[in-house]
């Protein structure tokens, strides 16, 4: 294993380079930019899209994709706070919520496994169905008045660390384990690597796409729980774009959108990367339409350092 | 006169792995030269040096005498060097002559001179073979043409030097008889070809020198047909290929029933028995039904009619039953069907069998990986670096590593197709040897090929497929290639 982690490795320290230096660069132009609230800050602001583009790696390392997290989080954003502000207790809400987005994801996941859909135009339809359910559920009304107990969960911190980034971390090793560590990962790679190859070396390429887009909603549901926490309310338009931003922090953190090729570490570091940018260019009064252009070329020249790191000793060998 | 083409040195690292060291190549005008070598002796890593998809870490390269350098295909090309790929790049809908001046159009002002490119096009063609019409697309030609094809683009672009590798893959023996020919043309043109093939035969039809190459090293440049194919080959593979006698491990037990397999009209009732130690051969023509009984068998594909038992209990459909049942694909198509390019050789080796590799749901990595190098050990792979992407491997040892996958699994009952396509002479004796120890060992082995001296080899009997129908079943003494092709060709 140890060239081949090598070979990942390298690749999760040309990301942190990357993150180094934009964070540098912030560091000389803002004497605020480098304490440790702000970048705590950083953490937490992040933490939301490190929660989908976790289950999105996942997704896109299997060879798959999901468009639909944004909707998803949002549809279990209102189910939740449906059911809190009904009086369901708190533990028997959050597991409604999230069962919710296994559901979602279940759906998304037999489609594409059993139906042989392609996964951008599936999750593309379960974008507008799930986002079409919130809104007709809520008649496109927020729902206010969250129970403080609930609310509690994600506002507080713990040793200083706000809780959504606690919670971000642990799933975050969770999912490492399962990709390094479990069968599970390895069909995770191999299904992305090579889906035919796979099935006729016994891979169970069906259940292996179903737990990754359970995996996925999962991790959309948890998302939603954490904001609507932090917001006291749930929106049914909330979530909007997500799934960009979470397939932007994999692609940075070197996931290959081919399939078969990606890291936790690698897209952990794209969240934060993408996090520091917003934040930075914030505390320099940088208007936010120059922030979304200064994200779009980081992500172009993620890509472009990527293409050239990996011309470099590549080749057939005869 | 210097030499057409002369390397001198040729140094190649990839990563930390040295592939070339110090290799030289020195080619006449005119000549038709033999590039010879296992794989992973560096062939295919110089003629991509040549052709500039490569760039060498140190070394020359002249032509006619004088020193070019070689940095990008497009340097190869305007020195004079076309090569001549295994799988041609060509543009399916695009015409011969669209092809032929791709990247290249001939203009009027702004426009493409389509009649100047036919007629440019039908002048190239017409030496080599006239029967190619420039207007047809690409993609109604045979592959043979299509090669011919090639061959004219790049006396297009004024090539003197032509490298072809493995040319003749896919060739009927009639059109390699044409390639033959054509061959010819350019050598008395002056122009020089590098042939690389592991074909002996073909090697020694075409050729008037060879330089062979092992393990990156220049080994010898050889006249042929001057030096025995013999000793060509012990120059390859660097000790002497043993000549085995056949011997059969067949017991009377019953492992594998095939009873009344069926799928449209590509299989049709196929029914026999498979026993512990026998190596059970399929022969038959290309698209006789043989890859897809065989897929059948492993439950890649699902049959219309008909099942399976093993050890006489029914075994149900799909690759993930069969193989708990103790069956095992070697795929013909390794790339599209067997290797996983970008994990490594454990991840590959350990695929069917990673809950067996695990506790408490967690792989363990120490294991898997002492037992794949055992096994790797066993089936010679080299290099012996079961951490390394099994795409970096050579065919030959990509098959070992995917044999190796089922030994791991305890697989019962190997299927392979075509076990030892695009695999050259020193790997093939070994997967040879590897697939007679199987037998030794109980194991029950089934395999289709095409190429009737390993059926002849290998198989205690034969099945031979016509149309989807197995025609007739040889026993150990009416193997031979003539009752084969008996039953293989239809009768019409």
């Amino acid at each position: 294993m140890r060239t081949y982690f090598k070979s990942i490795k390298f690749r999760d320290a040309g990301t942190l380079i990357g993150l180094i230096l934009i964070s540098i660069v912030f560091a000389l132009m803002s004497p605020v930019f480098l304490t440790a609230p702000n970048l705590l800050n950083i953490l937490q602001q992040s933490s939301i899209n490190a929660c989908i583009a976790l289950g999105m790696t996942l997704v896109i390392i299997s060879g798959g994709i999901d468009l639909s997290v944004g909707p998803v989080a949002a549809l279990t954003a209102i189910l939740g706070a449906a059911m809190l502000v009904a009086g369901v207790p708190i533990p028997l809400a959050i597991f409604g919520a999230l069962a919710a987005g296994v559901v979602c994801g279940f759906v998304n996941g037999a489609l594409i496994a059993w139906g042989g859909l392609q996964p951008f135009i599936v999750t593309l339809g379960g974008l507008s169905l799930y986002r079409a359910l919130a809104l007709i559920y809520t008649g496109g009304q927020p729902i206010f008045g969250l129970p403080d107990g609930f609310r509690a969960l994600t506002n507080g911190t713990f040793l200083d660390v706000p809780t959504p980034v606690i919670i971000v971390a642990s799933l975050a090793v969770v999912a490492w384990v399962i990709l390094n560590k479990t069968p599970l990962g390895e069909y995770f790679m191999a299904i992305g690597g090579n889906p035919e190859a796979a099935r006729i070396a016994g891979v169970p390429v069906v259940l292996t796409k179903l737990a990754a887009y359970m995996i996925s909603g999962f991790m959309a549901a948890v998302a939603a729980m954490i904001l609507i926490g932090r917001l006291g309310a749930a929106e049914p338009t909330m979530g909007t774009l997500w799934e960009l931003d979470a397939i932007a922090a994999s692609a940075i953190g070197g996931a290959s959108l081919m399939g078969g090729r990606g890291s936790i570490p690698g897209t952990l570091i794209g969240c934060i990367i993408l996090g520091t940018l917003r934040n930075g260019l914030t505390l320099l009064n940088v208007q936010a339409f120059y922030q979304l252009l200064a994200t779009g070329i980081i992500i172009i020249v993620a890509m472009l350092i990527d293409k050239f790191a990996s011309g470099v000793g590549g080749g057939k060998q005869g | 006169m210097p030499p057409r083409l002369s390397l001198t040195d040729v140094q190649k690292t990839f990563g930390l792995t040295k592939v070339l060291h110090g290799v030289a190549l020195t080619v006449q005008p005119g000549e038709v030269h033999g590039l010879l070598g296992e794989n992973g002796a560096g062939k295919s890593t110089l003629l991509n040096i040549l052709c500039g998809v490569l760039t060498c870490d140190s070394g020359q390269i002249a032509i006619d005498g004088a020193a070019v350098h070689i940095a990008s295909p497009r340097d190869a090309t305007t020195a004079g060097i076309a090569m001549i790929h295994q799988e041609l790049q060509q543009v399916p809908e695009l015409t011969v002559t669209q092809n032929i001046f791709l990247g290249h159009a001939l203009r009027r002002g702004i426009f493409v001179d389509r009649a100047r490119q036919e007629a440019e096009a039908k002048r190239l063609l017409s030496a080599l073979d006239p029967a190619i019409d420039v207007t047809a697309p690409i993609r109604s030609l045979r592959v043979a043409q299509r090669q011919i094809v090639e061959i004219a683009k790049a006396l297009r672009g004024n090539a003197k030097i032509i490298a072809m590798d493995e040319p003749t893959s896919s060739l009927t023996p009639a059109e390699f008889e044409k390639l033959v020919a054509v061959i010819a043309k350019l050598s008395a043109q002056g122009v020089s070809v590098i042939y690389v093939s592991h074909k002996m035969d073909e090697v020694f039809r075409v050729c008037q020198t060879a330089t062979i190459l092992r393990d990156g090293r220049l080994i010898a440049q050889v006249p042929i047909p001057a030096t025995p194919v013999s000793d060509v080959i012990e120059l390859m593979v660097g000790r002497e290929l043993a000549k085995s006698t056949h011997q059969s491990h067949a017991t009377n037990r019953t492992l594998l029933k095939v009873i009344g397999l069926s799928r449209g009209r590509a299989v049709q009732d196929a029914t026999f028995d498979l026993r512990a130690g026998e190596v059970l051969g399929i022969a038959g023509l290309v698209g006789s039904g043989r890859t897809e009984l065989m897929r059948l068998i492993a439950g890649v594909d699902r049959a219309d009619t008909g099942h399976i038992e093993v050890a006489g209990a029914v075994i149900p459909a799909g690759p993930r039953a069969r193989i708990t049942a103790g069956l095992g694909l070697v795929p013909e198509e390794r790339k599209r069907d067997g290797i996983i390019r970008h994990r490594p050789v454990t991840s590959n080796t350990g695929l069917p069998a990673m809950r067996r590799f695990s506790r408490l749901g967690v792989i363990r990595r120490a294991m898997l990986r002492a037992k794949t190098e055992d096994l790797m050990r066993q089936v010679n792979l080299r290099p012996l670096d079961v951490a390394r992407p099994i795409g970096s491997f050579s065919g030959g040892n990509q098959q070992k590593a995917i044999i190796g996958r089922w030994l791991a699994a305890g697989t019962q009952i190997f299927l392979f197709d075509e076990p030892t396509r695009g695999i050259d002479v020193g790997a093939k004796a070994e997967i040879y040897d590897l697939i007679e120890r199987l037998a030794a060992e109980g194991k029950a082995v089934l395999f289709v090929s095409s190429e009737l001296p390993e059926v002849i080899r290998l198989a205690d009997r034969v099945l031979v497929m016509r149309e989807g129908k197995i025609s007739a079943t040889l026993g150990p003494d009416q193997i031979t290639e003539a009752h084969i092709a008996r039953h293989a060709i239809p009768s019409t």
